[in-house]
């Protein structure tokens, strides 16, 4: 697929995380820089859902991997408004938690999409 | 629905869902998802190929949505419930942990469960022992952490 969009949305994905865990050990809430970090990996993992359906038809292997990859690309725009929305309502640091959690899980499911991806060689 | 009002002189438990809770809401819903995702690909894609990893895959699946739902609702059956739910799965994923190393040929393709969660990180080893924590936890009143 696209490299240089899953660098970005790796990226972003691991900004977040560690903005989430630095956030969290200082007891410090949901914020603007948290906001727009969270924006930005969400227009990516967006623009990621698109390109990966437009090009479904060429993801090499089997039924079962393009299944996966679909699954994959559609999933992740769920994870970050999800996260962000739990922690504008949990007003504790715990929620910094819950925002970790799903930024480390775009990373992981990124780099899942790019390795079917790059099962083509 | 009624939301749990946060009083702690209460002699209610507290909400599964508030503080630490919510990470681990997060977390059962992760898994949950991830769950049920590799589960239907299984079992619509080559479910002939290992029946009893794939039926496991599903059970699991279920397990987690129920813990996950359980625990988000947090309310006095929902506690119960989730008991059930997060003891089975400890049960599930030491015996099909061990199963996976000893009956190897009972197990040609991965499950959630296999060699203890070890494709997931061994998240799913983990969590149900936090879950049990939590929920033991919570139903003391006073919040000794935040």
């Amino acid at each position: 697929m696209l490299l240089p969009l899953t660098v970005i949305v790796f990226v972003a994905a691991l900004l977040l995380l560690a903005l989430s865990g630095w956030y969290a050990a200082r007891s410090r809430l949901v914020d603007d820089r948290l906001l727009l970090v969270g924006a930005v990996l969400e227009l990516g993992v967006l623009v990621q859902a698109v390109v990966a359906l437009v090009h479904l038809g060429s993801v090499p292997g089997d039924d079962a991997e393009t299944a996966t990859f679909a699954a994959y690309a559609l999933t992740l725009p769920f994870l970050p408004p999800v996260a962000v929305f739990l922690s504008l309502k949990e007003k504790t640091r715990w929620s910094m938690g819950v925002v970790a959690v799903a930024a480390f899980a775009v990373a992981v499911m990124t780099a899942r999409l790019q390795q079917i991806w790059n099962l083509g060689g | 629905m009624a939301e749990v009002t946060p009083a702690s002189d209460h002699d209610a438990p507290r909400s599964t869902r508030s503080g630490p809770g919510v990470v681990l809401v997060a977390v059962y819903g992760l898994l949950a998802l991830a769950a049920t995702g590799r589960s239907v690909l299984q079992i619509t894609e080559y479910f002939s190929r290992a029946p009893l990893a794939y039926g496991l895959s599903a059970v699991a699946a279920v397990i987690y949505v129920v813990a996950t739902v359980a625990l988000a609702r947090g309310d006095r059956t929902s506690r119960r419930v989730a008991l059930v739910a997060i003891s089975v799965e400890l049960a599930g994923v030491l015996v099909v942990g061990l199963s996976s190393y000893v009956a190897k040929d009972a197990f040609p393709d991965k499950t959630v469960w296999s060699h203890f969660g070890s494709g997931y990180g061994y998240v799913p080893l983990v969590l149900p022992v936090l879950g049990l924590l939590w929920l033991r936890r919570t139903a003391r009143s006073s919040p000794d952490w935040a």
